[in-house]
């Protein structure tokens, strides 16, 4: 028991980090990434004898609090005891939230209008910095699976960007189209 | 069309936490607050489940012993009839190898595609009644973990008889040889080191499942020696007094399983004691004298019952 428990403080403080970051990245509000980053935790905690050790870990935790997030969207939740520490703690990172510029949220908003298999994909590469083994892992795909939809992700993306004509420069800065989006 | 960077760069700016930045610290007082109250509960069933190190030694032991539990695993699904003649072999850029057998007597047509694959392999067909003379070279005691994986259904030809297995070239050392013989009812895969003698076909029928006429039987049903208690996923410590309640002899197999438990099990020894803390997946009794016992047992527990491939009540109906 007192194993488990050692075991399950370890892998806690090595993810604790990611799977914050990886929940207020797509979470709505604080309250919500608190509830998701509690569920989560308390799943690994109930399935410890599943929970793998080392950098699986943190694979492992990302497929549950992707599950997580979805059943949230649905409204399938168990909902956690407030944590106000904790929600504060998330509203600090929400705080320190990139500059929503005009251009942006333009992005953002063709980001969106993806699917979400599309965005969770392209989400784990540039938010997650995951390569394909990893994101096989926590998709529960093949490692092929894995590029051959990675690719159309990216390429409908790119189609969605063309297509609402936002353009950017080398630097990757990103300039907004003339009209209104 | 914009290229890959592109597109990940702008997805990146997308991010709310700067990708690479962690986002809370597992310091901060909610977050120990979190741990805390989620570490209240008790944990989850298989908790008592040792991990890590301890985990891995009797699985490399077991490798060791030259996978004769691979042959188990693989036996029965070469029974069934149904031919497609082929292998398929596939190598990922990371040196990851899969080998899917559908056909099994065209051994030189894997060994050759092992080959052009780098796969360093030799396979041999031995017909029934037959198996290459041993020894044919030196057995590699240490097998890295990941190396291979056992035998597994072709996903999505669960019913048919082909099995596909995973090898990780670069896990080869230098001078070491995967030697498969497949045999018509099972298949041996033994990692050697060194020379690997040719396979010479001697008359033998050791590698043949055989008919299964075991002096023991179920203990645990109706009208038998335990009847009425369950003894599966207990452990030692939590059946004996019951055992002893009802006069009965105990003696214990320690089973072998292979890496990743699918299911399936060898017998590595009998013994007269084990710990109390080891745990009981199944009791037997020897038909002619019901009143001695042996429990199958390991040394820790496995996250399914190894004996039925998943809970006894998925087969079993009491």
């Amino acid at each position: 028991m007192d194993d488990a428990r050692a075991r399950f403080e370890i892998v806690y403080r090595e993810t604790y980090g990611r799977i914050t970051a990886y929940t207020v990245r797509r979470c709505a509000s604080p309250q919500d990434a608190a509830d998701v980053v509690a569920e989560t935790f308390a799943i690994a905690w109930r399935r410890i004898g599943e929970l793998p050790d080392g950098e699986e870990a943190a694979l492992w935790l990302y497929g549950v609090a992707r599950k997580v997030l979805a059943n949230h969207r649905r409204g399938e939740f168990r909902r956690q005891a407030r944590n106000v520490r904790l929600d504060t703690e998330m509203a600090d990172l929400y705080g320190a939230s990139p500059d929503s510029g005009v251009e942006l949220r333009a992005i953002a908003q063709i980001f969106q209008s993806l699917s979400d298999d599309d965005r969770e994909l392209l989400s784990l590469v540039a938010w997650e910095g995951l390569d394909r083994q990893e994101i096989a892992v926590v998709l529960g795909l093949s490692r092929n699976a894995v590029r051959v939809r990675l690719h159309r992700a990216r390429r409908r993306f790119a189609r969605a960007l063309a297509e609402a004509d936002v353009r950017f420069t080398s630097e990757s800065r990103l300039i907004p189209a003339e009209r209104q989006l | 069309m914009r290229n890959i960077d592109d597109i990940d760069a702008i997805t990146r700016g997308l991010a709310r936490v700067e990708p690479g930045q962690p986002g809370g610290r597992p310091s901060d007082a909610g977050a120990r607050t979190l741990l805390a109250s989620i570490t209240a509960e008790e944990p989850g069933p298989s908790a008592a489940r040792p991990r890590g190190r301890r985990l891995r030694r009797p699985v490399l032991a077991l490798a060791g012993a030259g996978l004769l539990a691979a042959g188990i695993v693989v036996g029965p699904s070469l029974l069934r009839s149904g031919v497609s003649p082929s292998y398929a072999v596939t190598r990922d850029s990371d040196g990851v190898v899969y080998v899917r057998v559908r056909d099994f007597r065209d051994a030189a047509g894997l060994s050759k595609q092992l080959k052009e694959l780098d796969v360093p392999a030799v396979v041999d067909h031995a017909p029934a009644g037959t198996w290459c003379r041993e020894p044919r070279g030196t057995h590699v005691q240490d097998i890295p973990a990941g190396l291979y994986s056992v035998p597994e259904s072709i996903p999505g030809e669960e019913s048919a008889r082909g099995w596909q297995m995973r090898i990780d070239t670069k896990l080869f050392k230098p001078g070491q040889t995967f030697v498969w013989t497949i045999g018509e009812k099972a298949t041996s895969t033994i990692l050697m080191s060194g020379p690997v003698a040719p396979c010479v076909l001697v008359p033998d029928e050791s590698h043949e499942p055989k008919e299964y006429t075991s002096d023991y039987r179920l203990a645990t049903t109706k009208g038998r020696s335990l009847s009425g208690f369950r003894v599966d996923e207990k452990t030692v410590g939590e059946v004996l007094p019951e055992l002893r309640r009802r006069g009965l002899k105990v003696t214990y197999v320690v089973m072998a399983i292979p890496p990743g438990n699918p299911g399936g099990y060898g017998e590595l020894r009998t013994q007269d004691t084990v710990g109390d803390d080891w745990i009981v997946w199944e009791a037997e009794e020897l038909i002619r004298d019901p009143r001695r016992v042996r429990l199958l047992v390991t040394d820790r527990r496995y996250d399914s019952n190894p004996v039925y491939g998943g809970p006894r009540d998925s087969l079993i109906e009491e």
